[in-house]
């Protein structure tokens, strides 16, 4: 595989545990500096990709290729500059946050770092001392998040990163995200929230039984995938009408002007389809499945 | 996240990461207050259990006789006693029963001999001699009293026994060599301390393995061959510090030290191995304990062996602690040395590379599998 300058680079990856194909033949390309949101649902193959991209597994076939060195061959080299947050909150218990920090940096072969600057950016600076078994579960995201920065990784890997957290905590969580990318780390998203993937994420990748249904950016998707409508209210005696007029036909501006045009009018709005929307539509099934 | 630090190095030795586990392991060890407090109450009691258990063998026996001629008999016993053997001498048969039935003056069998014992000697008719004892006297010592009364009858009639005997002695004869109960309690102490240590790392593997915590750990440049030598080193250190410590404060390092050590090392590697597996099949205390107790019981065996020495079976030598018991038995209880002990210390390495095998092959698994 040749040096794209893509962070990542993926080719026809396939795994299959047993008789079940987890991935089946998954292609893409991540740049420095982008955020790819992966989504699916339960069992759609995202984690098991996310385990070989990060050298927990290694594939059946196809090739991986990350900051131009290759998996398995390069697997140490790769997993020194790459940080990964995962969905479970696997932190030590009975060790204090600054303690976690300190024992993973260790592992990067950095020794003496003050973690303060890290904490203080995600609101644990006053809590970097107590043991990790009296925080709540937006804290423990928030150390889990700052822990799979204290390499300055390349790439993030980050699984349900707000899953389960508070609006605040959420917020943290992403200006976090967004500062690494603008750092120029190129970031891997997976979640099952769409809102948060649409605000996030540069392109979304929609992997539905071990394969990808559509790769591409949130706008492009709902240009190609979805429709724009107009929602037209209004009262007619004692009754409500609603109007719902699609902007893709070709006389929706005479649709419109008929419409606003009544007496009784209540609201107009605009829609426009949801990532869930196109996912239900390309894959027949929800994300929540 | 523009805070400037230099470049963390291409490659992480392996000796470093390993250090870093290790040390994690022994912070995160220290702050389990159950293990660390059943690591330090138990090796407290232990040592304690010891010092209170009686260092003396009690090596006589006493006897209670009644019927004619009781007093030549007593004549002819003198000196027994230098051997171990007490007479003592009762009026009737009844009072005999009772001496044994209820224990009197120590008394733990009885010979009852009839009114016409010596007549019959004599005679060179044959005559009955009456032993009496509980169901709890051993049937060796009820089957002893025969060549007494037989030896009894001897030099009362002064005839020569039609038979001559002598003794043949398997194995090492311990004879006068008896060994206290403090003695045969130390290999057991001894073994249960390195298998509380056992449970103790197996608790810490399985909490690993529960909160995938390991999968944190093999993300970085971290290997999972770096974590299991981890835990290895950290499981062996702590068993080892223990039993040595124990050792020492029941002072039973004075004979052999270098071969006690040594064995006692290859102990702690060995219920290291199999925290390995115990660890990798816990997933709870309650599992963790179990999966423990399910190779704590089997290796206690050899241990209780000797508390009931004549009860032991040649299966035992198959249980991988049998060797270890042996060792530490011969080194500190009858001064063996290497050469008595290769062969038993080659049979737990043998176990121990099993153990290894087997425990590193299944967490390899588990840990793929999280």
């Amino acid at each position: 595989m040749t040096n794209t300058g893509n962070a990542i680079e993926v080719s026809d990856l396939s795994f299959a545990y047993g008789d079940i194909q987890a991935v089946d033949g998954v292609s893409f390309s991540v740049a420095p500096g982008e955020i790819l949101g992966f989504l699916g649902p339960n069992g759609a193959g995202k984690s098991t990709t996310i385990k070989m991209l990060t050298g927990q597994l290694r594939p059946d076939s196809g090739s991986i290729s990350v900051l131009g060195m290759t998996m398995p061959a390069q697997t140490l080299d790769i997993q020194a500059r790459i940080g990964v947050c995962f969905e479970e909150k696997n932190l030590y218990e009975n060790m204090s946050g600054k303690e976690n920090l300190d024992f993973f940096a260790r592992l990067y072969g950095i020794k003496g770092r003050d973690f303060d600057p890290f904490l203080r950016k995600v609101g644990l600076i006053d809590r970097a001392d107590d043991r990790v078994a009296t925080y709540s579960k937006g804290m423990r995201q928030r150390l889990m998040m700052t822990r799979a920065m204290i390499n300055d990784p390349d790439i993030l890997f980050l699984d349900e990163p707000t899953d389960g957290l508070d609006p605040v905590s959420s917020q943290a969580v992403r200006n976090v995200i967004k500062a690494e990318a603008e750092r120029g780390a190129a970031v891997i998203l997976t979640t099952h929230d769409m809102h948060e993937a649409d605000q996030l994420s540069d392109r979304v990748a929609f992997i539905n039984e071990g394969r990808i249904a559509a790769l591409d950016t949130s706008d492009n998707l709902k240009l190609e995938y979805g429709q724009r409508t107009v929602r037209i209210r209004s009262r007619n005696g004692g009754d409500v009408d609603v109007r719902v007029i699609s902007l893709d036909e070709s006389n929706a501006g005479d649709q419109i002007r008929e419409a606003v045009a009544v007496e009784g009018l209540m609201t107009i709005h605009t829609e426009e389809a949801t990532l869930e929307d196109i996912f239900i539509k390309l894959t027949g099934r929800g994300l929540d499945a | 996240m523009t805070d400037a630090i230099a470049a963390p190095p291409q490659r992480v030795s392996r000796r470093t990461i390993i250090a870093a586990i290790v040390r994690k392991d022994f912070r995160a060890f220290r702050r389990d207050r159950f293990y660390f407090y059943m690591s330090i109450v138990g090796l407290i009691l232990y040592v304690a259990i010891f010092w209170f258990l009686p260092d003396t063998v009690d090596e006589s026996i006493t006897i209670g006789a009644t019927g004619a001629g009781i007093e030549q008999l007593l004549e002819q016993a003198t000196g027994a006693e230098s051997e171990g053997l007490t007479i003592v001498p009762f009026d009737s048969r009844e009072t005999l029963m009772t001496a044994v039935e209820e224990g009197d003056q120590d008394v733990a069998l009885g010979l009852a001999f009839p009114q016409d014992f010596f007549a019959a000697i004599a005679a060179g008719e044959p005559t009955t001699v009456s032993v009496i004892a509980t169901a709890e006297v051993p049937d060796e010592l009820r089957t002893a009293m025969d060549s007494f009364i037989k030896e009894a009858a001897f030099a009362i009639s002064g005839n020569p026994l039609p038979v001559d005997y002598q003794e043949e002695i398997l194995g090492v004869d311990r004879l006068g060599d008896q060994v206290s109960l403090r003695e045969k309690f130390r290999p057991m102490l001894a073994f249960l301390v390195l298998l509380i240590e056992m449970m103790s790392l197996a608790g810490l593997i399985a909490a690993e393995m529960q909160s995938r915590t390991v999968t944190a750990v093999i993300t970085t440049p971290a290997r999972l061959s770096d974590f299991l030598t981890a835990k290895i080193i950290f499981g062996a250190l702590l068993a080892f510090t223990q039993v040595v410590i124990l050792l020492v404060a029941i002072r039973s390092l004075g004979t052999e030290p270098v071969l006690l050590l040594a064995t006692l090392l290859l102990g702690s590697l060995m219920v290291t191995a199999f925290a390995l597996i115990a660890g990798a099949f816990g997933k709870d205390f309650i599992s963790v304990l179990f999966w423990s107790m399910l190779f704590m019981i089997p290796m206690l065996i050899p241990a209780f062996g000797l508390l009931f020495p004549g009860s032991a079976s040649t299966w035992i030598r198959a249980i991988p602690s049998y060797g270890l018991v042996e060792t530490i038995t011969g080194t500190t209880v009858y001064g063996e040395g290497w050469t008595e002990a290769l062969p038993n210390l080659g049979l737990v390495a043998a176990w121990t590379v099993v153990a290894f095998i087997i425990g590193m092959g299944i967490l390899r698994k588990k840990v793929q599998s999280l």
